[in-house]
């Protein structure tokens, strides 16, 4: 806003940005999700056995999309037979065709054979699977490549994160907004609620609503994880609702005669809100180790599925292939801690106690 | 203070009923009929007769709807009665005895580990705040508390177990423990026991030790701190003396809030070293679809959260004159 005084002060969230800006740590953590996100959204161009774009019989495909929904493959390639294998399809069944291949032609739901890509031996798998120039981070026991695995994987995590905190976030705020603001018999019941749920130890009560599932989706999860892991947030927005309630602009807000739902969300929720980013930061990366813990347990997606924690779990009955323990431990370790690092900025950043303290 | 106990034990009651009763139905909506499960698992291979099927539902109380079901099992512990497990054939009460001690073998190792070394650990980086050193150990114990258990279970199984066997892979005992002399049966379960300790004990040591940093950071500043310097206390008298024992109170409320984790135990570290513990029967039971089982667990695990907050909240009271509920 060009036209607004220059003395005017910077606000609220300006100053926050500033104050976290100032925090080495907590930026490049937030500069490594971008990252994470890259990859996350890259990942069909960064590993895959489906060309990025491709030129077949005068048309341009984009095969790669098959990776984020299967639906989106051409129904041109079932009809011409394909069966996944495309370098060679694509030769012999249109010789002016062209394609531009992935970075690393490795597939995350299946082994490699030998002679796909020309000249290319097949995956290994089982112990001879060690890292190596073809499978940069090994295969697993069904010589399904690491690295793919990974980088597909990253998308699943990615999600889990913001798709369950986003759910968690809504019934919190939500819930937390109507017990601090209405107060009364709502607050009592509301408060009983988030008794009830917090008093189960979190994975026993995910554990139990999973099994419900006939065949539990990475979906389903996060929508799991989602419905059991507001009541912090809750808790905090309640807390925030019933300090501010009282407060004069919101008596103004009441004077001018505006109804309670422009209240709590126009006038209540704005200021409220900085505190309850913090817990919602930190329990993404609880949503995240949760979502790791649970498919670590065999109890996610079935396979094929490319999730850090699935691969984890393969290591249990392969004890000597460390490769499968060392690589996606370090991506759940780096993801977490990135998560775990932000939230903890934030915090200084937006609590006017600590911002001088831990520069 | 009297009138508090009791309006809030009336309330906790109140929760419970809502807690089992919730859970009461999750579980009964659980895809996959316990009897028949059982009855599959028994003979394979025989066609199932509808009137077994019929006996086994009405002994597992499986041919009420789940809400009628839940008040004659609510009926039964009000007598003192669990239950009995399904797969098991024991009474549920004598199956959580059974598997308390090996949880609280662990659980309590650790907590009393984390807080002999997290209090050490926690006036140390405070005495050093911001030196290098210091600076050193507050990074390695945050990257420590950012690495989850699982994974760090399965590097020390793959290096300690696998790669120098130097210890067990899974399980508290060895195979021939029955035959081991009343010593040799102690060592081979510490032996058992190292591993899963220290994956139960970094994270919250990580935890507890910033806990008790930012605390004395925050303790520090205070004037009754500088009161204390100028009067000529050395500096470790100030430290322990004057701000520790003021950091007490967060502590001991968090003593009351880790309550409940002393008997839940940890369901994915005892189900990564096979630790027959009660994390590893939860997850056992949900599998197996053990109805009593899983009730008799959720109760003791709600039980437990509640009589936590209670008694951290009551403690917050005694270590703190200026709290009261009266």
């Amino acid at each position: 806003m060009s036209s607004a005084p220059r003395s005017r002060s910077a606000g609220f969230w300006a100053q926050a940005w500033s104050q976290f800006r100032q925090r080495r740590l907590a930026m490049t953590a937030l500069g490594m999700v971008g990252l994470l996100a890259l990859v996350a959204l890259l990942a069909p161009a960064i590993a895959g056995t489906r060309p990025i774009v491709c030129r077949y019989k005068g048309q341009l495909y984009f095969p790669c999309l098959y990776y984020f929904n299967p639906a989106w493959e051409n129904p041109v390639f079932a009809r011409d037979r394909f069966r996944q294998r495309y370098p060679r399809n694509l030769r012999e069944k249109d010789a002016q065709s062209w394609a531009i291949w992935p970075l690393v032609f490795q597939d995350p739901f299946r082994r490699v054979a030998e002679n796909e890509w020309e000249d290319r031996p097949g995956n290994p798998a089982g112990m001879e699977g060690k890292p190596s120039s073809m499978n940069l981070l090994g295969t697993n026991s069904e010589g399904i490549d690491v690295f793919a695995q990974l980088v597909h994987g990253t998308t699943i995590a990615l999600l889990v994160g913001f798709v369950s905190m986003g759910i968690a976030s809504l019934i919190g705020i939500s819930l937390g907004a109507i017990a601090g603001y209405v107060g009364g018999w709502a607050d009592l019941c509301l408060s009983r609620l988030i008794e009830v749920v917090l008093c189960i130890p979190p994975l026993a009560l995910i554990l139990a609503v999973l099994s419900i599932l006939e065949k539990p989706t990475i979906w389903h999860m996060m929508a799991v994880i989602g419905c059991t892991g507001w009541t912090t947030i809750a808790r905090l927005t309640r807390a925030e609702f019933l300090k501010l309630r009282d407060a004069d602009f919101v008596l103004a807000a009441r004077a001018m005669g505006f109804g309670w739902p422009r209240i709590i969300f126009r006038h209540i929720l704005p200021n409220a809100l900085a505190p309850v980013l913090v817990p919602i930061t930190f329990g993404i990366a609880s949503a995240i180790l949760t979502e790791s813990s649970l498919s670590f347990l065999g109890f996610g997606a079935p396979p094929p599925n490319p999730s850090w924690g699935t691969l984890l779990n393969s290591a249990r009955s392969n004890m000597g292939m460390w490769w499968l323990i060392v690589f996606p431990g370090a991506a759940i370790f780096t993801a977490v801690l990135c998560y775990n690092l932000i939230g903890e900025g934030l915090q200084e950043a937006i609590d006017p106690r600590l911002r001088d303290a831990g520069k | 203070m009297l009138n508090y106990l009791v309006r809030r034990l009336l309330i906790g009651l109140v929760t419970l009923v809502a807690i089992t009763f919730l859970v009461f139905g999750l579980i009964r909506s659980m895809p996959g009929n316990p009897a028949l499960m059982r009855m599959a698992e028994a003979s394979p291979d025989r066609e199932i007769d509808p009137a077994d099927l019929e006996r086994m539902n009405r002994d597992y109380g499986l041919d009420k709807p789940w809400y009628q079901a839940y008040f004659v099992w609510l009926g039964n512990v009000l007598q003192g009665d669990l239950g009995r497990s399904f797969f098991r054939k024991e009474p549920v009460a004598r199956l959580i005895r059974q598997r308390m001690g090996p949880t609280l073998l662990l659980s309590v190792t650790s907590l009393l580990l984390t807080y002999l070394l997290s209090i050490p650990l926690g006036l140390y980086s405070s005495a050093r705040a911001n030196r290098p050193e210091e600076r050193v150990l507050s990074t390695g114990l945050y990257m420590l508390y950012s690495l989850p258990a699982f994974v760090a279970a399965l590097l020390l199984l793959y290096l300690f177990a696998y790669k120098l066997d130097w210890l067990p892979l899974f399980g508290m005992t060895s195979d021939n423990h029955q035959t081991l002399s009343p010593s040799g049966k102690l060592v081979d379960i510490v032996w058992h026991a190292v591993l899963p300790v220290i994956c139960s004990t970094y994270g919250s040591l990580a935890y507890y030790t910033r806990f008790v940093r930012a605390n004395l950071q925050e303790v520090i500043r205070q004037d009754y701190i500088r009161t204390a310097r100028a009067k000529g206390a050395g500096p470790m008298r100030v430290l322990v003396r004057h701000a520790f024992r003021n950091t007490l109170i967060p502590l001991v409320t968090l003593v009351g809030l880790t309550l409940p984790y002393l008997l839940s135990g940890s369901i994915v570290l005892e189900q990564v070293f096979s630790w027959p513990g009660m994390g590893r029967m939860y997850f056992e039971s949900i599998n197996a679809r053990d109805y009593p089982v899983i009730m008799g667990l959720t109760l003791l695990f709600s039980t437990l959260a509640l009589v936590g907050q209670l008694v951290a909240d009551v403690l917050y009271a005694v270590v703190d004159p200026r709290v009261s509920y009266s």
